[in-house]
């Protein structure tokens, strides 16, 4: 009964989720006949939101009711990895989203512009911190 | 008795996420929006992708000022907290002049940074301040305003003066919850004055030690208003540290595009580091 009504509650959290992405994109401004994809989605805002910037934040927000969810519905206890530390699985995904900047940051500074190999660098980062670490 | 475990306790903590929301999770996102945008004012942005990250990790100016930064802090880290250990154990553990030395060592920690950095700018004058004038007339060259080893001296002494006290605070507070009951046993077994501060008060004071180092570490790779009062980051730009940077490019320059990059930048370092020394300390600490 208590994880049916746990699933429910994070089933409706993911469909607000997902409504919230469908509204984001039904925001993007037109230009020249066609979606300006990175136009601003609130003109004269102060925060300047556009797409891509929402889309950042909603998926780390996804993550992190993702993530909250596994941990009440299968609790862990934290692990010892190859570095030595005892981590849970948000600490993982912390450490796997703060790598993942750097190494974006890296790719930036060495490679330049298109970003596509360092991010996927970084998923690939990301994994082997979710599997060994 | 067994406690009860409710997740519905959860939602007690609203209230203070709505708070950090409002104060630093909101700022924060629209830095992030800022940093990959483009703006002449009248909140009309335009897209620049990610240019201004490539612009900021390219630039001599801020890779300068980088160095100087972790310069400081490593500076400041090596001189305040051995100091500060020191200082702790030489306080009267109990009595009137544990409470007086109390008072003294946090008298400091009660001055408003910009006024802190108005005594030293006046104190560190050549002409009027005691300090500059004292070692004019002992014949030592000293003048913070045109010489960058004299403003670096001047900056470092600041802070040790303004900050040591707080470690020195911390580690008394670490050493005064030792109970007696190991200085007599180590004192049965004729354990050396270092023994005894290597093997019983160090281990009991890591847990404030490691506050003392992420707390100086993070202040003073975020120090702005003391040397922007005493050298306005001068001698040219010798003085010139990341925050000083910062404002002088987002609020002088008005480059909000920039900045914004730049300062996510420089707090994903401070995260890094943070997260480094909080790591290595609590493990050294599991393994005693």
């Amino acid at each position: 009964m208590m994880r049916r009504s746990l699933n429910l509650g994070f089933g409706i959290a993911g469909l607000v989720w997902l409504a919230v992405i469908f509204w984001l994109t039904t925001q993007v401004p037109m230009r020249d006949e066609s979606k300006d994809w990175t136009g601003s989605l609130d003109p004269g805002g102060w925060m300047a939101w556009t797409l891509p910037t929402a889309l950042f934040f909603a998926v780390i927000a996804g993550l992190l009711i993702c993530f909250t969810w596994l941990a009440i519905r299968s609790p862990e206890t934290p692990r010892k990895g190859v570095l030595g530390l005892m981590t849970t699985r948000g600490d993982r995904l912390f450490i796997s989203l703060l790598g993942s900047a750097f190494i974006c940051l890296i790719w930036l500074g060495v490679m330049g512009m298109p970003l596509w190999g360092g991010v996927a660098a970084a998923l690939i980062y990301a994994a082997a911190v979710f599997r060994w670490v | 008795m067994e406690k009860p475990v409710n997740n519905r306790a959860w939602f007690l903590v609203l209230p203070v996420l709505l708070l950090v929301a409002f104060s630093a999770i909101l700022p924060l996102m629209t830095v992030v929006n800022y940093s990959v945008q483009d703006t002449f004012g009248g909140n009309q942005f335009f897209w620049a992708g990610l240019d201004w990250f490539e612009e900021v990790i390219h630039s001599d100016r801020i890779r300068a000022a980088l160095g100087r930064q972790v310069l400081f802090s490593a500076i400041i880290l090596a001189i305040e907290i051995p100091l500060g250990i020191f200082v702790a154990l030489n306080m009267p553990k109990k009595g009137i002049w544990a409470s007086f030395c109390l008072v003294l060592m946090a008298l400091p920690l009660l001055i408003p940074w910009n006024v802190v950095g108005t005594i030293w700018q006046v104190f560190g004058r050549v002409d009027i301040g005691l300090l500059g004038y004292t070692l004019r007339k002992l014949g030592i060259s000293y003048n913070y305003v045109n010489n960058a080893m004299d403003a670096w001296i001047t900056v470092i002494v600041m802070d040790v003066w303004h900050w040591t006290s707080l470690v020195a605070l911390l580690c008394y507070a670490g050493l005064q919850s030792i109970p007696d009951a190991y200085y007599q046993a180590a004192k049965i077994d004729q354990a050396s004055r270092w023994k005894v501060f290597r093997y019983i008060e160090l281990p009991k004071m890591q847990g404030v030690l490691l506050i003392a180092v992420l707390l100086r570490f993070m202040d003073s790779f975020m120090i702005y208003t003391e040397p922007f009062v005493v050298t306005g980051g001068g001698p040219g730009n010798a003085t010139t540290f990341l925050s000083i940077d910062l404002v002088k490019m987002a609020v002088g320059q008005f480059d909000l595009g920039p900045a914004a990059a730049f300062s996510l930048i420089y707090f994903l370092v401070i995260l890094l580091i943070s997260f480094v020394f909080y790591t290595v300390m609590t493990r050294q600490k599991e393994g005693e």
